[in-house]
C-alpha cells in the first residue's frame, strides 16, 4: 500500500473553515468485478458478464442527475465509480441508499469500482481545479484503467453531460469512448424508448429548475444547522407532516412519538393551517415546525366535509384551539412516485407544439398539484401517469416534477387497478426468466419426485400418520395440514401441524427469494391476486395437496389424553402425504354426523369406506376436543374476538356467510385456526429461545385507552357498558353487548373496537424489551407467523430461523448464521410496511369495484341502489352509516350544501327542505316545515347509493337518506356476500365486454381492413373536406358579391 | 451533509484501508543524545516523541520513593500545533492528566521496576501531530524510548485502538473515525504472553461484542509489535556497526 495525503477544506460546526489533512491509502489490487478479469481479482459477489458489447461508466454529474435512467434493468454493464458515489453521498443519504440498493440487487447488472483507492486510477486534485472537473477526470481515469485492466477485451463508454470533457478526452484512448448521455442512449439502446423518455423528462425538469427565478411565493427554509439547534433547544418541533384527507388544502398535522414526552399539550400533534404556513412540505415529509403565539391557535373542523358551514361560520364547529404552527424547514423529504391525471385541455392552449407546462392533479388528494413540462400534453389528456417530484423552489406555487410512465386512460379498469398498486408502492412485475429457471420442474413428462437423500434426512410420516388439510373450497395453495393420533395405548395424544416447506425450494439469497422478500406477501385485490412465489411452487410443489408426497416442516405435540397437558414438543422437517383435502363445510358436516361425500373415498368399496370414514371422523373429533381446550386456555388469558376489516376481506372466499347476520363461523374454522395459533406460539418461543436478539416475532401492542372513547359512548347510547381496561374485560363486555333484536349492533361495536386497536406488527426480538412482546389480541406472550409460508415472507424467515435453531440444537454449525438484529429489524419494518400497503390496496380495490358497480346503474330506478343502513356515529351535519348488504361505510348528510335539511314525512319518506339541524350526543334532530325528525344511534334507515365521479381522484359513493324506516327489501334472506363476489364478477365482465367490443369493431367494415385505413378522421377525409370548402367558397363569394352589388 | 460512511459495502474505510489494516508505522530510536532514551514514532498522521530519563534518584520529595521498586513518572503533552485548530494549553488539562495516568499504569505493568528500588524513571511523551489514536501512539513511542534507555521490560508494550462499526471491528482508528461516533476501545498488550496491560473504553458497547473487539485489538497489537521489533533490530544493527567503527 502506498500512503498519500490529501488536504481538504471543511467547514467546522461553528462555520469556520478548517484545513484538514487526511491520509489516503492506495493499493494495487482493487477488485474489478468483471468476468473478463485476467489478473485474478477477488471478485466475490456480483460480477459483470463478459458477453456485453461495452461497459458504461457514468460521470459523477450523470449519476447525480440521471440515476433514475441508470436504474432501468435493461441497461447492462454499468460501472459506478467511487467518485460518483461520493458525489451522490454528499447530495443526501437517501440518494446514496438508492444507489446502494441498486448495487446490492442481483437483478441489476452494475458494480462499484473503488477507483480512488486504486494506485493507477487515482488522480489527486490539482490546485485551482474545480470539483466537477476533478470528478470528471477521476471517472475518465477509472474508465481507462478498466480498459487496460481487461486487456482491451471490452470497450468502455464514459457518459457525461460535460461537453468540454467529451472534446477533451474522446480522442485520447482508442477503446474508451466519451459521449453525452443522449447520444449514448440513442446509439446503444435505440430500442429502449422508456430510457429516452425518462431522460428527456428529467432533463426538462432540470432545465426548468435553472430557468426559474421570479418572485417568491414561500418563505425560504432555514438551514439545517439552525433547524437542528432549534429542535434541540425546543424552539422548533420535529415531526411527520400528515395532511388531512378531507381538507387537504388547509389542514395538516405534525405528529411525532417524541412530542408527548416533552410537553403534554403537544401529544395530539401540531396543527398547520393553510398552505402558506405549510411552506412546501408534502404529506409524509419530516419537518420542523415553529409554534405560533397562543392567540393564533385554532381548532380543527369536525363537521363532515363539504358541509356548508365550513367557510361561512368557521368558528362554531371547530374544536377548542390546539397548538398551531408553521413549517420552518424540512428535515427529510419523503417523496415517492405519485399517480397523477392530466387535466383535459381547452382548445386555446392546444395549438402550441413546444414543451408545455401542465399542472397535473395527483390521485391522492393530500398531494399538491405537480407541474410537469412535456411535449406530449395533448396525447396525454385524461391519462393517468406516474410522476416523480424533483423540487419545489420557493418561487413556485407548485412543485416541479417529471413523468416516468403512462398508466392509461382514466376510468378504465386496468388503469385504476394499476393506480391502486402504484399509490401503495406495490411493484409486481411478472416473474423473470432467470427466476423461473431456478424453479424445480414438475410437468407430466418430467414429474417431480422426492430426492432420496432428502427422504433419508426427513422424518417419514407417510405410513404412520393420517394427515389431512382443511381449507376453503377451491383452495390452490394448501400450506397447512393437520394430523392427530393416539399413542401408548390411548394414554397420549399426538397432535401434528405440518406446514409446506417452502424454504427447501427457495434458497436464501436466490433470485426468487429476493423477489419474494421485496413483495413480502401475496397481494389480494378484489378481482385478482399477485402471488409472492411463482405458481409452480405456490400452487403445486409447495402446496400440500392430497395423495402426493410433499416436504413439510412439522410441529408435533404429545399431550396427555386426560388433562390435555403438553408433555413433549417436536420440531423438524418431515415428508408427508396428505390423505384428505377437505373443505370447511365438508369437515363440519362430518363432525355433525351428517351424510357427506368425501371425494377421496368415493371409489372404495363400502366396507373399507366406512372404516376409513370413521377413522377420519374420530380424528376430527379429537382435534376439535383439543382445540376447544386450547381456546379455553387462551380465553382465560383474555383473547379477543374481533369483527372488522379482516373479516370483510375474507368475505369473498367464505361463501356461506349472510351479510345481515354477524359471521357465524363454523366450529371447524376455529379448530383449524386454534391449532395454527398454537403452532405459531410454540415456534415463537422456540426461536426466541435460540436467538434471543434476532428472532422475528409478531406483537400486538395494547391500544391507547383514549381511542376507545367513541366505542364506549356509542355503546352507552345503546344501553351497554364496555370495560376497556384489559383485553379480558373488553372481550367479556363485548360478549355481553348483544341486542337480541338486532344482531348488527354487536357486530358494529366489535368493528369499532377493532378500529381502536393498534396494528399488530413484526419485530426483531433484539429491538424491543421483553415485556413488549405481548400479543394483545390473542393474549399470548410470544407470537409469530409460521403457518403460511406460501403467501407471507415473514413465515419463510421464521422457517429459516427454526431450521437454524434445530441445527444449533443438534450441535452442528448452521450453514449461514441468521441475520443480525439490525438487519432483522429492517426486514420486519419492510414486511410491516408491505403488509399495510397490501391491506390498503385491497380496501381501495374493493372500493373501486363498488364504485364501478354502482356507476353502471341509475340510482333513481335501479332497486339495487337502495339499501338498508344503520347509524353508528353522529356528526354535526350528518351521520355515519354502515350498509351491511354491501359492506359500505359512509356519511349521510342531514344538511346539504344549500343549507336544506332532511325533512321526514308521515310515511317516513325524506325530502330536502329549509330548516335547522341540532346535534346531541346520541341523536341528531332536524327541524323543518314538516316538523322535526330525530335520527338515533343504531337506527335503521334507507339510503340511496350513487357514485360521485371525479376525473382525477378515486370515485366515491355518496349516500342519501330516502326514508327513516328500515329498507323493506333488505331482508336477511337476501344473501349478501355472494353479492359482493357477484359485484366483482359483473364489473370484470363489463370491462371485458367493452374491450371485446373495441376489438370487434374493425371486423365490421371490409374496406377498412383491405385498405388499412382508419375510418373517419384520417388525412384523406380531411383534405376532401377542405377541397369541398374551397369549391364552395367562390360560389359563396360570388353570391355575396351579387347581394352587395 | 449526510454522516460519513465509515465502512463501505465493499469493506473500505474512509482512507482506503480495510477493516483490519493498520496505518503506516514508521519509527526511529535514539533521536536525542542528551536523554537516556528517546524515540520518534509516526502512525499514519499521528506523530509522537518520547523521552526517557532514569532510572535515577528520586527528585523532589523523597517520601514518594518506594522501598521495593522504582517509581514511574509520566507526563503527556500535546504540541499547540498538533491539531487542526491551535491548542491553547499544551499540557495540564484534564485529558492530559488522565492520559499521563494511563501511561503510568501501562508502564508500571511492563517495566521491571523491582530491579530499581528507591529510584525513579521519567517518561515524557509529546504529541507533535494528532490524528487519532493518541494513547496507542504514545505507548508505542514510549516503549521504544524505554528500550533505547536500556531499562529492562517484561516485553514490548504495544497498544492499538479498535472501533466497532456495523458489527465489524476496525483496527487503528484515525481521527475522522474516532469523531464519527464509533465506540472505540484502546488496549495495551504484552504480546508474547498475551497479557493485557491496560484496557480503556468510554463508549457504550453491548457486552456480547466485547470479546470480538478485544480479540481484534490483540491481533492489531501483535502486528504493531512486529513492526516495533523490526525497528529495534534495525537500530541495534546500526548502533553496533557504529560502535565497531
Amino acid at each position: 500500500m502506498i500512503k498519500t495525503e490529501k488536504v481538504l477544506h471543511l467547514k467546522s460546526s461553528r462555520g469556520r473553515k478548517v484545513r484538514v489533512v487526511r491520509e489516503h491509502y492506495l493499493r494495487e489490487r482493487v477488485p474489478c468485478f468483471s468476468a473478463l478479469c485476467q489478473a485474478g481479482c477477488e471478485n466475490d459477489g456480483k460480477v459483470l458478464p463478459g458477453d456485453l458489447t461495452h461497459y458504461v461508466v457514468p460521470d459523477a454529474e450523470v449519476v447525480l442527475n440521471y440515476l433514475e435512467v441508470l436504474e432501468l434493468v435493461e441497461l447492462q454493464g454499468v460501472v459506478f465509480t467511487q467518485t460518483a458515489c461520493q458525489a451522490l453521498h454528499s447530495k443526501g443519504r437517501r440518494f446514496y441508499n438508492r444507489l446502494r440498493n441498486l448495487l446490492k440487487d442481483p437483478r441489476h447488472d452494475c458494480v462499484l469500482f473503488a477507483n480512488e483507492f486504486q494506485e493507477f486510477s487515482y488522480c489527486p486534485r490539482e490546485k485551482g481545479e474545480s470539483q466537477e472537473k476533478w470528478q470528471t477526470r477521476c471517472v475518465y481515469a477509472a474508465a481507462v484503467w478498466y480498459y487496460n485492466h481487461l486487456a482491451g477485451m471490452m470497450n468502455l463508454v464514459m457518459i457525461t453531460e460535460d461537453l468540454d470533457a467529451v472534446s477533451r478526452f474522446s480522442s485520447l484512448n482508442s477503446g474508451v469512448y466519451v459521449i453525452g448521455v443522449q447520444e449514448y442512449l440513442q446509439s446503444f439502446w435505440p430500442a429502449l424508448q422508456t430510457a429516452q423518455d425518462l431522460y428527456g423528462s428529467v432533463r426538462q425538469a432540470l432545465q426548468e429548475k435553472e430557468a426559474d427565478g421570479s418572485q417568491r411565493e414561500f418563505p425560504e427554509h432555514l438551514p439545517a444547522q439552525v433547524l437542528e439547534a432549534g429542535i434541540k433547544s425546543g424552539r422548533f418541533v420535529q415531526g411527520t407532516l400528515n395532511v388531512s384527507k378531507h381538507r387537504a388544502q388547509n389542514e395538516a398535522f405534525v405528529t411525532s412519538d417524541g412530542l408527548s414526552s416533552k410537553s403534554p399539550d403537544l401529544s395530539a400533534g401540531v396543527l398547520v393551517a393553510g398552505s402558506k404556513s405549510r411552506n412546501r412540505a408534502v404529506h409524509g415529509d419530516l419537518v420542523a415546525v415553529e409554534l405560533l403565539p397562543k392567540a393564533e391557535w385554532r381548532g380543527k373542523v369536525t363537521a363532515l366535509s363539504e358541509g356548508p358551514a365550513d367557510e361561512r361560520s368557521g368558528d362554531d364547529n371547530e374544536t377548542k384551539p390546539m397548538p398551531t404552527g408553521r413549517v420552518v424547514g424540512i428535515l427529510q423529504r419523503n417523496w415517492r412516485d405519485y399517480v397523477v391525471t392530466f387535466p383535459p385541455r381547452d382548445a386555446a392552449q392546444a395549438q402550441s407544439r413546444a414543451a408545455q407546462r401542465v399542472l397535473a392533479v395527483p390521485w391522492d388528494r393530500r398531494i399538491p398539484k405537480v407541474r410537469i413540462s412535456t411535449h406530449q400534453a395533448d396525447a396525454l389528456q385524461d391519462h393517468r401517469l406516474v410522476v416523480r417530484i424533483d423540487s419545489w423552489p420557493s418561487t413556485s406555487l407548485y412543485p416541479n416534477g417529471h413523468s416516468v410512465r403512462v398508466l392509461g386512460r382514466a376510468g378504465e379498469l386496468e388503469t385504476e387497478v394499476q393506480t391502486v398498486l402504484m399509490e401503495n408502492c406495490i411493484h409486481v412485475p411478472p416473474f423473470s426468466e432467470a427466476q423461473l429457471r431456478e424453479m424445480p420442474v414438475n410437468s407430466p413428462e418430467k414429474p417431480w419426485a422426492a430426492d432420496p437423500a432428502e427422504v433419508a434426512a426427513r422424518r417419514d410420516l407417510r405410513q404412520t400418520h393420517l394427515v389431512f388439510s382443511i381449507d376453503p373450497q377451491g383452495c390452490e395453495d394448501v400450506d397447512d395440514t393437520l394430523s392427530v393420533r393416539r399413542l401408548a395405548g390411548g394414554k397420549l395424544l399426538e397432535l401434528g401441524v405440518h406446514i409446506a416447506d417452502v424454504t427447501h425450494f427457495v434458497r436464501e439469497g436466490s433470485l426468487t427469494d429476493l423477489e419474494a422478500r421485496s413483495r413480502a406477501t401475496t397481494y389480494y385485490l378484489a378481482d385478482r391476486r399477485y402471488d409472492m412465489l411463482p405458481a409452480v411452487l405456490s400452487a403445486d410443489l409447495c402446496s400440500l395437496l392430497g395423495g402426493v408426497d410433499r416436504y413439510a416442516m412439522s410441529v408435533m405435540w404429545e399431550l396427555d389424553a386426560q388433562s390435555l397437558a403438553v408433555t413433549k414438543v417436536w420440531f423438524g422437517r418431515t415428508l408427508i402425504r396428505s390423505s384428505y383435502q377437505l373443505h370447511y363445510e365438508l369437515a363440519q358436516a362430518l363432525l355433525n354426523g351428517e351424510e357427506a361425500q368425501v371425494p377421496e373415498l368415493a371409489r372404495l368399496d363400502p366396507e373399507e369406506r366406512d372404516a376409513k370414514l370413521s377413522e377420519l371422523i374420530q380424528a376430527l373429533e379429537t382435534l376439535t376436543h383439543i382445540a376447544r381446550h386450547l381456546r379455553a386456555q387462551r380465553d382465560r388469558g383474555g383473547a379477543l374476538e374481533l369483527e372488522g376489516v379482516e373479516v370483510r376481506a375474507q368475505l369473498d372466499q367464505d361463501k356461506n356467510i349472510t351479510a345481515l347476520v354477524p359471521r357465524q363461523p363454523l366450529e371447524v374454522h376455529e379448530t383449524v385456526a386454534e391449532c395454527m395459533i398454537y403452532a405459531n406460539h410454540c415456534v415463537a418461543s422456540k426461536i426466541q429461545e435460540a436467538f434471543p436478539y434476532q428472532a422475528l416475532l409478531r406483537r400486538h401492542p395494547p391500544p391507547r385507552q383514549e381511542l376507545f372513547s367513541q366505542l364506549v359512548d356509542t355503546a352507552r347510547a345503546a344501553g351497554f357498558s364496555i370495560d376497556t381496561r384489559t383485553n379480558k374485560a373488553l372481550a367479556d363486555s363485548l360478549d355481553r353487548a348483544v341486542d337480541p333484536e338486532d344482531p348488527l349492533v354487536n357486530r358494529l361495536l366489535r368493528m369499532m373496537a377493532t378500529q381502536a386497536m393498534s396494528q399488530a406488527l413484526y419485530f426483531s426480538t433484539g429491538a424491543q424489551p421483553e415485556d413488549q412482546f405481548y400479543h394483545y389480541g390473542l393474549a399470548l406472550d410470544r407470537y409469530t407467523h409460521f403457518t403460511s409460508p406460501i403467501r407471507r415472507y415473514a413465515d419463510m424467515v421464521v422457517h429459516r430461523l427454526l431450521t437454524a435453531a434445530l441445527q444449533l440444537e443438534r450441535g452442528a454449525e448452521p450453514g449461514k448464521p441468521p441475520a443480525g438484529n439490525k438487519d432483522m429489524e429492517e426486514l420486519a419494518e419492510h414486511i410491516n410496511s408491505r403488509n399495510w400497503a397490501a391491506q390498503r390496496a385491497q380496501n381501495l380495490s374493493t372500493g373501486l369495484f363498488q364504485c364501478l358497480f354502482f356507476k353502471e346503474r341509475d340510482p333513481e330506478t335501479d332497486p339495487r341502489c337502495v339499501a338498508d343502513a344503520i347509524i353508528y356515529s353522529i356528526r354535526d351535519n350528518g351521520v355515519l352509516v354502515f350498509i351491511p348488504e354491501y359492506g359500505v361505510k359512509g356519511p349521510v348528510y342531514m344538511r346539504n350544501k344549500e343549507g336544506l335539511v332532511v325533512a321526514v314525512g308521515p310515511d317516513g319518506t325524506c325530502e330536502w327542505q329549509s330548516g335547522s339541524v341540532r346535534r346531541h350526543s346520541d341523536h341528531i334532530t332536524t327541524m323543518s316545515g314538516r316538523g322535526s325528525a330525530t335520527f338515533r344511534l343504531f337506527d335503521h334507515i334507507t339510503v340511496r347509493i350513487s357514485v360521485l365521479s371525479t376525473n382525477c381522484h378515486a370515485d366515491t359513493l355518496t349516500l342519501q337518506v330516502i326514508s327513516n324506516q328500515p329498507h323493506l327489501g333488505a331482508a336477511p334472506q337476501r344473501p349478501g356476500s355472494p353479492r359482493r363476489s357477484q359485484l366483482v364478477q359483473e364489473v370484470v365482465r363489463l370491462a371485458g365486454e367493452a374491450q371485446e367490443k373495441a376489438a370487434r369493431r374493425p371486423e365490421l367494415s371490409k374496406e377498412e381492413r383491405e385498405f388499412r385505413q382508419s375510418r373517419t378522421p384520417n388525412l384523406y377525409s380531411l383534405l376532401e373536406e377542405i377541397r369541398e370548402l374551397a369549391l364552395m367558397d367562390p360560389d359563396a363569394a360570388a353570391r355575396a358579391g351579387t347581394v352587395m352589388a | 451533509m449526510a454522516g460519513l460512511e465509515l465502512l463501505s459495502d465493499q469493506g473500505y474505510r474512509l482512507d482506503g484501508r480495510k477493516a483490519t489494516e493498520l496505518r503506516k508505522v514508521q519509527a526511529r530510536m535514539g533521536v536525542f543524545a542528551q536523554a537516556d532514551g528517546s524515540a520518534y514514532l509516526e502512525q499514519g498522521n499521528t506523530k509522537a516523541l518520547a523521552v526517557v530519563y532514569g532510572p535515577h534518584e528520586m527528585r523532589g520529595s523523597r517520601s514518594r520513593a518506594l522501598h521495593d521498586r522504582a517509581v514511574i513518572n509520566c507526563q503527556y503533552s500535546m504540541a499547540t500545533f498538533s491539531t487542526a485548530e491551535r491548542k491553547r494549553r499544551p499540557h495540564g488539562d484534564r485529558k492530559s492528566t488522565e492520559m499521563s495516568l494511563h501511561l503510568k499504569q501501562t508502564f508500571e505493568a511492563a517495566v521491571m521496576t523491582q530491579l530499581f528500588p528507591r529510584s525513579q524513571i521519567d517518561i515524557y511523551v509529546k504529541i507533535l501531530q494528532s490524528d487519532g489514536g493518541n494513547y496507542s501512539v504514545c505507548v508505542n513511542a514510549a516503549t521504544l524510548a524505554v528500550i533505547d534507555a536500556g531499562i529492562p521490560m517484561r516485553d514490548y508494550v504495544c497498544a492499538c485502538t479498535v472501533g466497532f462499526v456495523d458489527e465489524t471491528p476496525l483496527a487503528d482508528l484515525c481521527y475522522a473515525e474516532e469523531s464519527g461516533g464509533v465506540s472505540s476501545l484502546a488496549l495495551a498488550l504484552l504480546p508474547r504472553g498475551g497479557q493485557i496491560a491496560l484496557v480503556q473504553m468510554d463508549a457504550r458497547l453491548h457486552q456480547d461484542h466485547l470479546e470480538t473487539l478485544i480479540e481484534a485489538a490483540m491481533t492489531a497489537c501483535k502486528s504493531v509489535s512486529k513492526v516495533l521489533d523490526e525497528v529495534v533490530r534495525q537500530h541495534l544493527q546500526e548502533a553496533s556497526v557504529l560502535s565497531r567503527e
